[in-house]
């Protein structure tokens, strides 16, 4: 077979200056920070799952990108209309239905709702350290079988469709075999795409939405460069992301963003300690009236 | 960097600002090349002299190094051009009250197909409503939804085109319409109604139309599964758009294990199938392409089988029974474990695709036989099937712009349903049971025999 010739599996859609202004959660009154918050948290969450359900990262970072697009702008849902949850469970659901690896919905809202119960606890989670027998009562999964059919529905609306996301990875791999880091005998390549990946996936996680205003090019070639940077492998003292088609200011701009992420990730383990990031409507309704509550008694 | 967001308005200036950084890009890439060669050049030189001379002069190294920076303060100061990548919008689905419903088409097991106008524009589209059940199929139907990707990434002047995703309003909320361009006929309904097959110059207009089309699919790792000439489109200007991506999926190379042997329509579903093969590739089309080749021929439809085993009878018949030669490897598949074929002997086991078409050229008809080789190795790719010589040969492939028009049935008047066997729905893919071909060919020696001779058309 010949290969792809058009863009679309390097091209993904932007998020509009409108996209970025606003979205509908804020317009209804909910603070940007706690926003912020929510949607690291459900990207967190939604790893945490598909790790668990096994699925392959391509559909998990997918599932991220469609969720993020769900939340932004004045048309995107607001965290007041629909639950975190549930917009997570149609995410990743849409995402692995057309896929390889499709999911059935029990097995989905089962592994959901014990992850979601561990929130924000993950690592030891992920890792099998404990086993909580988890179950959902067949009534509750038929409530929540519903409610995921209805968040689709709503999911693919909003997006109009637009359930198309290109990835930055295998594009990652292929620009380093470019730049043949794999065949230097000094450079350990195999070490330098590990992180690059790992930087990668960590930028799904950005409170800049990296995904939304970043082509995949761009992303894969900020990666590098940081993953060589951090690795300490020479790479020759030209302005090679060029040959990628990402100019000074966007590489430094990614660059920033994606050194970023580790602070912000910190923080929100500061600011939320132990308490559980709210993840349903009526979670994040009660967190906005603590925190007008706490400003009145101040 | 203001190009990412810029205004439709601006969208034009855009546009050939962009064309002239891409020539810009090539002619640097060229000028790069032959800089490298230079280099490579004098590098050979300077080594040559090297070691003629073995003198204490600075290593070519430094040399080198200092070319090179040079070379970039040159670049930065030209101020090298980057590709801009297109970055479509997306935004919710607009409402389905923006056209108004003519007439129905069609109804299949999909939805139905209505032809609308365009309020706004008074253009006039196709505009199927999907048939939703959200227990039948666990959510949104997950055919619609690869119909939707496929259609999205395949834009070819012989696809048809998506248009845009709307929903119906209010308590219709949930409704779903995908809204296409409306073309006036499909090829089966226009075979139908023709005293005459299609003329052989306009057979090759066709197949080379259809054939980019399939060659652009597979391009783009596509596959559509369900080629017939019921989905393939026609308007009054001769133009032929491939359309129902419903059992199209995409695949990789190698294609994915557990594919469903559960598509394309009997009469175009290929051999290998049949005999229940679960991986596949783009050869399934080609076979499809192979029977819509002889129904174009004809007028009528190559293989019209019952069910299953009669299918793939009809098929031995035509095309010979398999042998481990021709096709190796076959007896392992599935459903073929159950198989009684005729013992190969005495001949007469091969294809008889040449003499059931007298009238087709020798060129023709190594191209038919070619796309219908029972072995899906054996079958050429949609682009080596453009390149055969039967396209280049007299007849010449007649010009769109003089193609016959035709009264449009979907323009005003109901369809007449037509007897033919639909794609196949998801469930159990039956097994073929324990049958015995082996009398299928009894009656072959006196029909085939005939004079000795042929008539051979040059």
């Amino acid at each position: 077979m010949a290969p792809i010739t058009g863009p679309s599996h390097l091209v993904n859609s932007l998020a509009s200056p409108a996209h970025l202004e606003t979205s509908a959660s804020q317009l209804d009154g909910v603070p940007k920070d706690l926003e912020d918050s929510i949607r690291f948290e459900t990207s967190r969450l939604l790893q945490a799952t598909g790790i668990l359900l096994r699925l392959p990262q391509e559909i998990i970072a997918q599932s991220i990108v469609v969720l993020s697009r769900f939340w932004s702008g004045a048309d995107g849902m607001s965290l007041l209309e629909c639950d975190a949850v549930d917009a997570a469970a149609a995410a990743l659901y849409l995402t692995a239905k057309p896929s390889a690896t499709p999911l059935s919905p029990r097995s989905l809202l089962t592994v959901l709702e014990y992850t979601s119960t561990v929130s924000p606890h993950y690592s030891q989670a992920s890792t099998g350290a404990s086993e909580p027998q988890w179950s959902l009562s067949e009534g509750s999964y038929e409530t929540a079988r519903d409610r995921l059919y209805a968040t689709e529905a709503q999911l693919l609306r909003t997006l109009g469709f637009q359930t198309h996301v290109a990835l930055p990875h295998a594009l990652c791999i292929n620009y380093l075999q470019t730049l043949q880091v794999f065949k230097a005998p000094s450079s350990d390549g195999s070490a330098l795409a590990k992180r690059a990946i790992k930087l990668l996936n960590t930028a799904l996680l950005s409170p800049q939405q990296l995904f939304l205003t970043h082509q995949p090019p761009a992303l894969a070639t900020a990666a590098i460069y940081l993953a060589v940077r951090e690795e300490g492998v020479n790479l020759p003292d030209v302005e090679w992301w060029e040959v990628f088609d990402v100019d000074r200011e966007e590489l430094g701009f990614l660059v920033v963003a994606l050194t970023s992420v580790e602070g912000f990730a910190e923080r929100e383990r500061e600011v939320w300690g132990d308490r559980k990031v709210p993840l349903t409507v009526g979670e994040v309704r009660a967190e906005i009236e603590r925190r007008t509550m706490l400003e009145e008694g101040e | 960097m203001s190009s990412r967001w810029a205004d439709s308005a601006e969208d034009a200036a855009e546009d050939a600002r962009r064309k002239a950084e891409k020539e810009e890009k090539k002619r640097l890439k060229v000028e790069k090349l032959r800089k490298a060669e230079e280099e490579a050049e004098r590098a050979a030189v300077a080594k040559e002299k090297e070691e003629q001379e073995n003198a204490e002069r600075p290593p070519k190294r430094r040399r080198l190094s200092g070319e090179r920076a040079s070379d970039t303060s040159d670049g930065a100061a030209a101020e090298r051009p980057l590709l801009r990548f297109e970055a479509p919008v997306w935004q919710p689905c607009r409402s389905v009250e923006r056209f108004d419903r003519l007439n129905h088409i069609e109804e299949g097991s999909y939805g139905y197909v209505s032809r609308a106008k365009e309020e706004a524009t008074g253009e006039i589209v196709a505009i199927k409503k999907l048939k939703l059940d959200t227990a039948r199929d666990a959510g949104f139907p997950v055919t619609a939804l690869r119909e939707i990707q496929c259609l999205t990434a395949a834009k070819h002047r012989h696809v048809v085109e998506l248009r845009e995703i709307v929903t119906g309003e209010g308590t219709a909320r949930g409704d779903v319409y995908i809204v296409m361009e409306f073309l006036e006929h499909d090829l089966k309904t226009l075979q139908e109604d023709m005293a005459e097959p299609f003329l052989p110059s306009e057979v090759k207009t066709l197949m080379l139309q259809l054939g980019s089309a399939v060659e652009f699919l597979h391009d783009h790792w596509i596959l559509h599964r369900d080629l017939k000439t019921s989905n393939i489109l026609m308007n009054n200007r001769g133009e032929i758009k491939l359309a129902d991506f419903g059992m199209a999926r995409f695949c990789g190379d190698p294609p994915p294990q557990n594919l469903t042997q559960l598509v394309v329509t009997l009469w175009y579903r290929s051999p290998e199938l049949l005999l229940g093969a679960t991986t596949y590739d783009s050869s399934i089309d080609i076979w499809s392409l192979g029977c819509i080749f002889g129904e174009l021929l004809t007028r009528t439809p190559l293989l019209q089988g019952k069910n299953e085993v009669d299918q793939l009878s009809k098929i031995f018949e035509l095309c010979g029974i398999p042998t481990e030669e021709t096709w190796p490897g076959f007896k392992r598949l599935p459903n073929a474990r159950s198989l009684r074929l005729p013992s190969n002997q005495k001949g007469a086991l091969g294809s008889v695709i040449r003499s059931k078409f007298p009238t087709l050229t020798n060129a023709g008809a190594s191209l038919l036989d070619s796309l219908l080789s029972l072995d899906p190795s054996r079958r050429p790719s949609a682009s080596e099937m453009l390149s055969h010589k039967y396209f280049k040969e007299d007849p010449r492939p007649k010009p769109t712009s003089v193609f016959p028009t035709f009264p449009s049935k979907a323009g005003q008047e109901k369809k007449r349903r037509h007897a033919s066997p639909s794609a196949p729905v998801r469930g159990a893919a039956p097994g073929l049971g324990d049958i015995d071909y082996s009398s299928i060919f009894k009656g072959r020696e006196e029909e085939e025999k005939g004079g000795g001779f042929q008539l051979k058309v040059a």
